[in-house]
């Protein structure tokens, strides 16, 4: 079993790898969003590959692909479909809206009204979309993949605090290297995009998901996600703490890392290595610490450093 | 701890275990016990005294032939028993071999005598330390033997690798313990099992090395004045009395003695018995022996009787007794009534049935006359001082009858004279006159014999007895503790009114206030009874009576259950006990194979890996020791940064640990061992 799920799991990430050059460690990042069940929210300036990423995990899944670029008039209804009169048969239809799909891709989340980002509260948290009293599961695996850029702030609407929460992980791409972005420059990536072939059907990634939620979590490591959660309400330097919810979604991303690194058991350094894009998003700086120039880049320090002093299980 | 000192421990322990019982069944004498101690100790450091003293293992063949020719002479001449005698062999064998133990098949044959010490003893103590003594021999047996095996496969199976596993540390832990422990109760529980159904046949315990115990002066056929003297401060229990058929509240119970033996013949100092000729009670149908009829003085109660080895035959029980019921002996009672069983048996065990006597209630029926000769005898006197029947005249002066003289004098005794011990004597005064009218003090002898003299003086005829007084009460097991000090004398009187009827004048009521055990103490002795009780007393007879209960109890609850209403003893609450209890077990087996904990909360200890403890105390010593906040793995990255020569060993070690602490993983010892000896390179 394990063998097989490291061997589906490795493909898949070099699958990932082959469109966006140069940045394993976010590959990794996005396939463990995908194990745990978690949505993404991929953050970085323009031009560094947040669509590439998403579009490339996409087409690594043999499932549906639906992209919806956000923008200042999108309505709710633009996502989640409309009920429409039926002429013939008198009745209102429901046209199911993008969102009915495997992997939604949210490009530039943060350029749509808070009214239509919080439509999607629903279907990230209970897989379901609820309209004209009637309630419509959505297909499973279910995964969206949003992307910001937290620079623009002209026409944009930072998402909420319940928003971000949905969000299992939070990524950062960066700059790619040196020599990654000649091979970019040489147009690697771009026609790899293009040809990209589905590695994973929608049944082996439900098993995939199956098996993350079986890694063995040793009690003590349980107290260290418990640690590390009440370090966060604790800080001076906080704001809001994790809540529960980010707790859970720790635990569970720490789970698909072990389940990555071909363990059926976590160990401390899943969780330590999760710990700052699992919560990081989830967490407030206090307003008269944060600095104009990256509130977010400060709550990721934090929580470095919080994490340096906890005592790790032994 | 490595497995050869952990085994070497264990086996020393049980030695002294063995010993213990040795002891405990009076097997050695405490005066041997240092030396034995010692030179079991320092056989301990053996190797270092035999590089010296080589000599003497030269002339082992030498040696050996002393030995068993003193033995020889040992076991047919010397020793005190048989046993005594081969109690010397083992102890012998017991040195021999701790002083020249060299292979793992010594060490076994050392365990093996450990064995037998424990079986010598077993023959003969029927204390309840030997309980513990077996319980402790179990434990650490089962413990020893697992170590015993272990190092005994390794030996056989991989003799190059021996060596590593007999010293390696990793395999002593607390889980084996654990499991040792589980499996040396588990076979405790199931033992006990068998030894309560597995038929017992012949005689519970055999009198192997009968040594009985202080002789109790007072209950032979002549007593001396003041033989109770020294009796009245020891607190050593001579028996112990139950009541198996009720009543409710034994404690309530009024004028509770233990009649033993009584006397007729008085010569001012002396109380005998004329006639010392008893004749054989005959048994009836249900192994009784039937001694007298019930007068309807009182009520009739069962005692159960466990009579410590007192050194005499006497069979105690509360007056009137009627009844008398003793596996194996025969039942012998004198013309007095004095009731003895010459049963070899370091303890006794019997029932009594006797029927109490209240003094307002009169007897029911005719009273026979007494015998012209029998009462002569119960008014023989000595020379007395005239003052003697005076003080009879003054006291019973205008009685209407002489039950009532008796009253009468009886509680003039109890008010007028005072009780104690100490027991002073005017030279040159007979003793009755001296305690009636000198010292007006004295113990309960004194006034037993003085009522006994002034009923005889006034032409009632009465008789003194022997016996003990009622007791201690011990609430826990619920019996009377009966001890030397509580030995007693009383008298008989024979009135035409009333026949034979008891009359104690001692006022020692108030006296005896000050005994009162802890009841801690009390707490110890329901024990010790229960262990004689259920264990060293366990007869067929008791199987039997056990196994038709639970048939009984059975065959009614089946009768009830087909009748429709399930009754069970305690009524509904009973029932609703019982059937919550069923419901309550069933719900934890389920949860149990459910695999959901059953108590709240981390109760599983984390399991450690030694190797890698020892590895992070290696690391410590060369400067390196992981960070608060650090995990085994960045800790591993940082120790190969640091120290790249012992990269690989600290990376696989680091992975198992990992392994084995979250992934709960099982290594095999041999990797353990390897990696051992890699850890102790660094």
């Amino acid at each position: 079993m394990l063998m097989t799920s490291l061997e589906l799991i490795r493909r898949l990430e070099f699958n990932v790898a082959r469109a966006l050059v140069g940045k394993p460690e976010v590959v990794r990042l996005a396939v463990i969003g995908l194990l745990a069940r978690g949505h993404l929210l991929i953050e970085d300036v323009p031009g560094v590959g947040k669509t590439t990423l998403a579009h490339a995990l996409a087409r690594s899944l043999g499932v549906g692909f639906q992209r919806i670029q956000f923008t200042s008039d999108l309505l709710p209804s633009d996502i989640l479909g409309v009920s429409i009169y039926d002429g013939k048969t008198g009745e209102f239809v429901f046209k199911p809206g993008p969102l009915f799909s495997n992997i939604v891709l949210a490009d530039e989340i943060n350029r749509t009204t808070p009214k239509t980002q919080s439509s999607l509260l629903e279907a990230m948290n209970e897989y379901q979309v609820s309209l004209d009293h009637h309630t419509y599961p959505l297909p499973r695996p279910f995964m969206v993949l949003a992307t910001q850029n937290p620079l623009e702030y002209q026409g944009t609407h930072p998402l909420p605090e319940s928003q971000l929460d949905r969000f299992l992980l939070k990524i950062r791409i960066g700059y790619p290297g040196r020599s990654d972005e000649k091979e970019i420059l040489k147009g690697v990536g771009a026609t790899a995009l293009e040809r990209l072939e589905p590695v994973l059907t929608a049944e082996e990634v439900t098993d995939l998901q199956a098996a993350t939620e079986k890694v063995r979590v040793e009690e003590a490591l349980l107290d260290y996600v418990m640690a590390v959660v009440e370090a966060t309400r604790r800080s001076p330097l906080l704001a809001l703490g994790v809540s529960p919810r980010g707790a859970l979604a720790l635990l569970r991303a720490a789970q698909a890392h072990a389940l990555v690194d071909g363990r059926e058991y976590a160990v401390p350094d899943d969780i330590k290595r999760l710990a700052v894009p699992a919560l990081a998003h989830r967490v407030m700086v206090k307003a008269r610490l944060e600095r104009a120039a990256g509130g977010e880049l400060e709550t990721e320090a934090i929580i470095d450093a919080l994490l340096q002093e906890i005592p790790v299980p032994r | 701890m490595s497995v050869r000192l952990a085994f070497q421990i264990c086996t020393y322990l049980l030695i002294l275990d063995g010993l213990a019982a040795l002891a405990l069944a009076g097997l050695i004498e405490p005066a041997w016990w240092p030396f034995i101690i010692l030179v079991v100790m320092a056989s301990w450091l053996h190797e270092e005294v035999r590089a010296r003293v080589t000599a003497v293992v030269q002339h082992r063949q030498l040696l050996t032939i002393l030995a068993v020719g003193f033995f020889a002479l040992d076991l047919l001449y010397l020793a005190e028993s048989l046993l005594d005698g081969f109690v010397h062999v083992l102890l012998f064998a017991l040195f021999y071999k701790l002083y020249t133990r060299r292979t793992l098949r010594d060490s076994r044959d050392l365990l093996l005598l450990a064995f037998f010490m424990l079986v010598a003893a077993s023959a003969l103590t029927m204390s309840v330390g030997f309980l513990f003594i077996l319980l402790v021999f179990l434990l650490l047996g089962t413990w020893t033997f697992m170590l015993y095996h272990v190092m005994s496969e390794s030996e056989q199976n991989a003799p190059d690798q021996a060596a590593a596993v007999i010293e390696s540390r990793d395999l002593v832990t607390p889980s084996l313990l654990g499991l040792s422990v589980a499996a040396s109760l588990a076979s405790f529980l199931f033992t006990a099992l068998f030894f309560f159904v597995i038929p017992r046949v012949g005689q519970a315990a055999l009198p192997l090395r009968a040594r009985l115990g202080q002789m109790v002066t007072g209950f032979s056929d002549r007593v001396e004045l003041g033989a109770f003297g020294t009796l009245q401060t020891d607190a050593t229990v001579v028996m112990r009395v139950e009541f198996p058929d009720g009543p409710a509240d034994p404690e309530g119970l009024e004028g509770l003695r233990w009649r033993g033996v009584a006397f007729d013949h008085f010569t001012g100092r002396v109380w005998s018995v004329t006639h010392a000729e008893r004749r054989m009670v005959p048994r009836t149908g249900g192994g009784q022996a039937a001694l007298a009829r019930p007068r309807g003085t009182g009520l009739l109660i069962t005692q159960a009787i466990y009579l410590e080895p007192i050194g005499s035959e006497v069979l105690f029980a509360a007056p009137w007794l009627l009844g008398v019921t003793v596996s194996g002996g025969p039942v012998w009672v004198d013309a007095l009534g004095a009731v003895t069983s010459p049963v070899p048996q370091a303890r006794l065990r019997y029932r009594a049935l006797s029927e109490l006597e209240l003094p307002a209630r009169r007897p029911s029926g005719t009273v026979r006359p007494l015998a012209e000769e029998e009462r002569a005898r119960y008014l023989q006197l000595p020379l007395l001082s005239p003052r003697i029947p005076a003080l009879a005249r003054e006291v019973t002066r205008q009685t209407p009858d002489q039950w009532a003289a008796a009253l009468r004098l009886t509680h003039h005794l109890k008010t007028t004279l005072r009780y104690s011990l100490e027991l002073k004597r005017t030279p040159g005064v007979e003793p009755l006159e001296d305690f009636l009218f000198v010292t007006r003090s004295g113990n309960c002898e004194y006034f037993a014999s003085s009522l006994a003299v002034l009923l005889r003086s006034l032409g009632i005829p009465a008789r003194v007895v022997n016996g003990f007084q009622r007791g201690e009460w011990n609430p826990y097991g619920g019996y009377f503790t009966v001890r030397q000090r509580d030995a007693h004398s009383w008298v008989e009187a024979w009135t035409p009114e009333r026949g034979w009827m008891t009359l104690d004048p001692s006022p020692r009521a108030e006296f005896d206030a000050a005994w009162a055990s802890s009841s801690t103490f009390q707490y110890l002795d329901a024990l010790r009874m229960r262990w004689h009780r259920y264990v060293v007393s366990w007869s067929l007879g008791d199987q039997l009576r056990a196994s038709w209960q639970v048939r009984q109890q059975a065959l009614a609850w089946r009768r009830a259950f087909f009748d429709g209403g399930l009754s069970f003893p305690g009524g509904k609450r009973g029932a609703a006990i019982a059937v919550g209890a069923v419901m309550g077990l069933a719900a934890a087996l389920f949860l149990w194979r459910r695999g959901i904990p059953l108590a709240p909360g981390p109760v599983r200890r984390p399991a450690t890996v030694p190797v890698y403890e020892r590895m992070l105390k290696r690391l410590a010593r060369r400067g390196l020791r992981p960070g608060r906040g650090e995990t085994a793995r960045e800790f591993c990255l940082r120790v190969a940064a640091d120290l790249p020569e012992v990269r690989a060993t600290v990376e696989e070690i680091t992975r198992i640990y990992e392994a084995v602490r979250f992934g709960g993983a099982a290594i095999a010892p041999d990797e353990l061992a390897r990696l051992g000896q890699r850890v102790a390179t660094f």
